[in-house]
């Protein structure tokens, strides 16, 4: 029996003792050698060869990630570790760490339990540890720590045990305040989550060199830090990964400190999931009940050339297998299971059934995209996944040979289906596709993979940023007169507050959840009483409250309400633009008492002219996506890399002195940071590493808000004037 | 001054002598067709008929932008054309509001209305109606099965002991216009409130050959009417010249007209 195989079927039979299953993802700030580490945990469990991790990379399984060097999907794979005399599955998912593709990280994160935050020992704590680390914790995942490329510290820093001790010491205390600080205010988390070495949820070494180690394994081992210097100084690195292999520690640590699934779901269940909490698929859940309802949360969808879609995720009650016919949250109807296994690198593999607490590859489910909830009964949706990665760039893709339309189309839209973070606008008249994501790379690549993968030449425009309009003020009462003028809307328009926006991007306020929640959530956030018992709508940061009462017929008309609101809020007066953060009250309503008279040709203008007319008398603004930006420089460059921050209509808000190098922190806005990579590097000749990360939109200056305006209408084929209300510049 | 004149039911000689003259002495015509139209004839028939041209104005034109028929009609003598009355089952005191508005002088010319068709083809009696409803198609309401609002007039007229006219959907947009059949409306009103109803479906009234039948309306769902307009009727109790009627006219089943009958 091949080595694989036999993996295979140990796997299959610890997949249905829960309680020795950890489901784990290793998250890290980018090139701090995630990937390289999977690949010696891989090794490890026999899953690639001993010599080639480190080089493999085996779940960079995508040709551009191996070309980049740098991990762009989420992908998965399960292997087996024997721990105290116990076989253990664990069920890893990879993340990537480029900023770029946020949207895959918090979707893997609610598939485990805990994570493993990688840091780079010389960089220590970046900005995307932060970012990882909140999105980890914020899915009630478990985080331990290691400390990657302490070979670096020894060989080529030439660091003493002090120095290097201290270093250490650092990276271990900043990780650990962005802990205490994040889980402060999180009632559900009793225990204490910050890392500590004595405890051995700290673990160090080199995963290039394969070696590593933890106050466990030290005491296992016998060896103690002086000798490993020793050994890494004399390069006996091969000695050093026999006696001491990374993949053991690491696993260990895993197996010890990270909680099974019979321990976590009835922790995690709660703060992932909104449904009610009595009900019984609620009660399955936390118990992870494998012969409870069936229960999937898909994380991914992949393409199997020979199965077709692949959808990958958590199993959180009931038991997956074939022909199975499961809902898929919000679409109609079900899907029929064609196929259920578990990944083994980047190969999936065949079993007859997948239990509750496991992450199972699925095929069938035609319907499913990432973040879909997969179920034999009817059930709230877990919670829809955040919007806090809002698309801020968009780019033109078009069909060089007309024959590829539709098979582009069909490509574009099973992009948006593997990456929800990725917003594709279809345009069969002009056959210019619009496709959004979160910055330059992000399309690049992408629109590479369409061209690469589908074999469709493509022609991409230049990227162009996304706007946002958001009004600034309160509105006066507004009325808004259908065509016919039989019926009338009376609306005003306020600017919502900033904590009810963030409770809406972060999913803790949306229409999917029960309404007693929701109104528990807003008034949390500050929305008083009143108006949080009238939310009839939510789209994307704006909300719509119905403060009518016992209007005559309004019940059958708010549909044809709410769809001229969405469209008035899709297209703002000011671009077109999306409209955020806005807070409508419908104040009254007069409406024909004939349905055909209140139909969509008269409903939707009239909502939707009110709507524009009173969001202008809230003098809306236009708003544009900006970013963090962090330059880190020698001294003799750092006047030049601030100054291609400030000429980009930046702001550097902090310099300090880090090690040998410079910091500079600031934001810029995205659309001047387009090309900033060649900029910098030119500027600061090469020498210049640096980091960015969006960060929401601001309110344009005044006095660049016609012009902008201008041009993005002239770029839409919109009449260039503003209406005559537009006069507040 | 802006003269509203009701075409009547079917073809261009439905007109009343009066309005003919109105025609004759206008110097614009406008018209409008999205409301309800005559089956029996086209815009080339009326203004072959009258020797005139007519400039239709689709929905946008009459409701968002009347100005060219307003300004037509504050310096010289416009007619305003419609299928039908010129008020009833559409909208047009708005335009005649407009005009006022402006001080122009308005007058109304009326052709026979489908309303008054449908006491007269029927023999229900005209006082005994209740308020009159609306079946739109489910793309005209943004909604699935029947408007509850169609219902509920139903009900209370039912309620009252009184009969409803039921108008039927004529929905107009780029892909063409489709017509309501009334076994369609038979359909939608069996599944949606009560199969076991005595319904009157109304077909081409004002043409030479209109049809009328009266049955329950989950056999009338089976039924095929031929080219529209058609029209539904609910009628509550009966009184007895009433049930002769519908049993003469409308071919209706002797034991349902037997539980209709007033006591």
């Amino acid at each position: 029996m091949g080595r694989r195989k036999k993996i295979v079927q140990e796997c299959e039979t610890l997949m249905d003792k829960p309680e020795n299953i950890r489901n784990i993802a290793i998250a890290a700030h980018v090139d701090h050698g995630k990937t390289t580490l999977t690949d010696n945990l891989l090794a490890g469990a026999g899953m690639i060869s001993d010599e080639t991790a480190g080089e493999q990379l085996a779940m960079d399984t995508e040709e551009d990630e191996q070309e980049r060097g740098i991990t762009i999907d989420a992908a998965n794979v399960s292997m087996t570790h024997e721990y105290e005399d116990t076989n253990h599955l664990i069920n890893l998912i990879d993340t990537p760490g480029h900023v770029d593709f946020g949207g895959d990280v918090t979707r893997a994160m609610r598939a485990v339990d805990g994570a493993l935050v990688v840091v780079d020992a010389v960089e220590g704590a970046m900005p995307q540890t932060e970012t990882v680390l909140r999105q980890a914790l914020r899915e009630g995942v478990k985080p331990t720590l290691f400390i990657n490329k302490v070979d670096r510290l020894i060989s080529e820093l030439q660091e003493g045990p002090e120095e290097m001790q201290e270093r250490l010491v650092a990276v271990i205390r900043d990780v650990n305040e962005l802990i205490r600080g994040m889980t402060e205010e999180m009632d559900d988390i009793e225990d204490d989550w910050t890392v500590s070495v004595e405890e051995g949820t700290v673990g160090f070494g080199s995963a290039l060199y394969k070696w590593g180690v933890s106050m466990p394994s030290m005491q296992r081992t016998g060896m103690d830090f002086g000798e490993i210097m020793e050994l890494e100084r004399a390069d006996k690195r091969q000695e050093l990964h026999e006696r001491t292999p990374l993949a053991d520690v690491v696993l260990d640590m895993v197996c010890e400190h990270f909680p099974n699934p019979i321990d976590a779901q009835p922790r995690r269940v709660p703060r992932i999931w909104r449904g009610d909490a009595d009900s019984e698929v609620a009660e399955q859940m936390q118990l992870v009940d494998e012969d409870g309802d069936v229960v999937l949360m898909v994380t991914d969808i992949g393409v199997d050339p020979h199965a077709g879609e692949v959808a990958a995720g958590r199993v959180f009650s009931g038991t997956i297998e074939e022909g199975q016919e499961l809902y898929v949250s919000g679409t109609a109807g079900k899907n029929r299971v064609q196929s259920v296994g578990v990944y083994m690198g980047g190969e999936r593999e065949e079993v007859e059934e997948v239990p509750a607490g496991n992450i199972a590859a699925v095929t069938g489910l035609k319907d499913a995209i990432a973040g879909s909830t997969v179920s034999s009964v009817e059930m709230t949706p877990f919670e829809s996944i955040e919007h806090i990665s809002e698309p801020v760039i968009t780019k033109s893709v078009e069909a060089q040979r007309m024959d590829d339309l539709p098979k582009l189309i069909e490509t574009l839209q099973q992009v948006s289906k593997e990456d929800p973070t990725i917003e594709i606008e279809i345009n069969e008249d002009t056959g210019e596709h619009l496709i959004s994501g979160q910055g330059e790379l992000h399309l690049e690549v992408v629109t590479q993979r369409i061209e690469r993968n589908q074999g469709i030449p493509i022609t991409t425009g230049e990227p162009i940023v996304v706007f946002r309009e958001a009004p600034q003020e309160q509105s006066r009462e507004v009325e808004g007169i259908s065509p016919n003028r039989h019926n009338r809307f009376y609306i005003t328009v306020h600017p919502l507050d900033n904590d009810i926006v963030e409770t809406i991007q972060h999913g803790e306020a949306s229409m999917d959840m029960p309404e007693l929640e929701r109104r528990e959530a807003l008034q949390e956030a500050g929305m008083d009483k009143d108006t949080s018992q009238n939310v009839e709508h939510i789209h994307g940061t704006n909300v719509i409250i119905d403060d009518t009462k016992g209007i005559q017929h309004l019940n059958e008309t708010m549909e044809l309400v709410l769809e001229g609101m969405e469209d008035a809020l899709n297209d703002g007066p000011l671009a077109a633009e999306p409209v955020q953060g806005s807070l409508i009250r419908l104040h009254d309503a007069r409406l024909h008492e004939d349905a055909i008279h209140r139909g969509p040709a008269q409903v939707i203008p009239a909502v939707r002219q009110a709507i524009h007319n009173s969001l202008i008398d809230a003098e809306i603004r236009l708003l544009e996506p900006i970013q963090d930006v962090r330059i880190d420089v020698p001294n003799e460059h750092m006047g030049a890399a601030s100054g291609e921050v400030q000429g980009r209509r930046g702001r550097v808000d902090d310099m300090y002195q880090e090690g040998d190098l410079m910091v500079v922190e600031g934001i810029a806005p995205v659309e001047e940071m387009i090309g900033f990579s060649s900029d910098i590097r030119s500027a600061t000749e090469g020498r210049a590493s640096w980091n960015t990360e969006n960060a929401g939109f601001r309110v344009m200056a005044d006095n660049l808000q016609p012009e902008t305006i201008k041009q993005i209408r002239e770029r839409k084929g919109m009449k260039t004037e503003l209406p005559e209300a537009i006069n507040y510049f | 001054m802006l003269t509203f004149v009701g075409l009547g039911l079917y073809d261009e000689r439905s007109i009343t002598l009066a309005g003919r003259d109105a025609i004759a002495s206008a110097d614009r015509v406008f018209a409008e067709f999205y409301t309800s139209r005559l089956v029996g004839a086209t815009v080339t028939d009326i203004e072959a008929f009258h020797d005139v041209d007519i400039e239709v104005r689709d929905r946008a034109g009459v409701e968002q932008t009347p100005d060219p028929v307003l300004d037509a009609a504050a310096t010289g003598d416009a007619v305003f054309l419609t299928a039908g009355d010129t008020m009833i089952s559409t909208t047009h005191v708005d335009l005649r509001l407009r005009a006022e508005a402006r001080g122009i002088e308005t007058r109304v010319i009326h052709g026979t209305s489908a309303q008054a068709a449908a006491s007269s083809l029927t023999g229900l009696q005209n006082y005994r109606f209740g308020k009159a409803t609306t079946l739109p198609f489910e793309r005209s309401h943004g909604g699935d099965g029947v408007p509850a609002s169609v219902v509920e007039t139903i009900e209370d007229n039912a309620e009252r002991d009184l009969h409803t006219l039921v108008f039927l959907d004529i929905d107009v947009d780029d892909d063409g216009e489709a017509y309501m059949a009334g076994d369609t409306a038979a359909e939608l009103l069996a599944d949606h409130w009560r199969p076991d109803a005595l319904g009157v479906v109304v077909a081409r009234a004002g043409s030479p050959d209109p049809v009328i039948r009266a049955d329950t309306l989950d056999t009338l769902a089976t039924m095929d009417f031929g080219d529209p307009l058609h029209l539904l009727l609910l009628p509550s109790s009966l009184h007895y010249i009433e049930r002769d009627a519908l049993a003469t006219i409308a071919d209706a089943p002797e034991s349902l007209l037997e539980e209709y009958l007033a006591e």
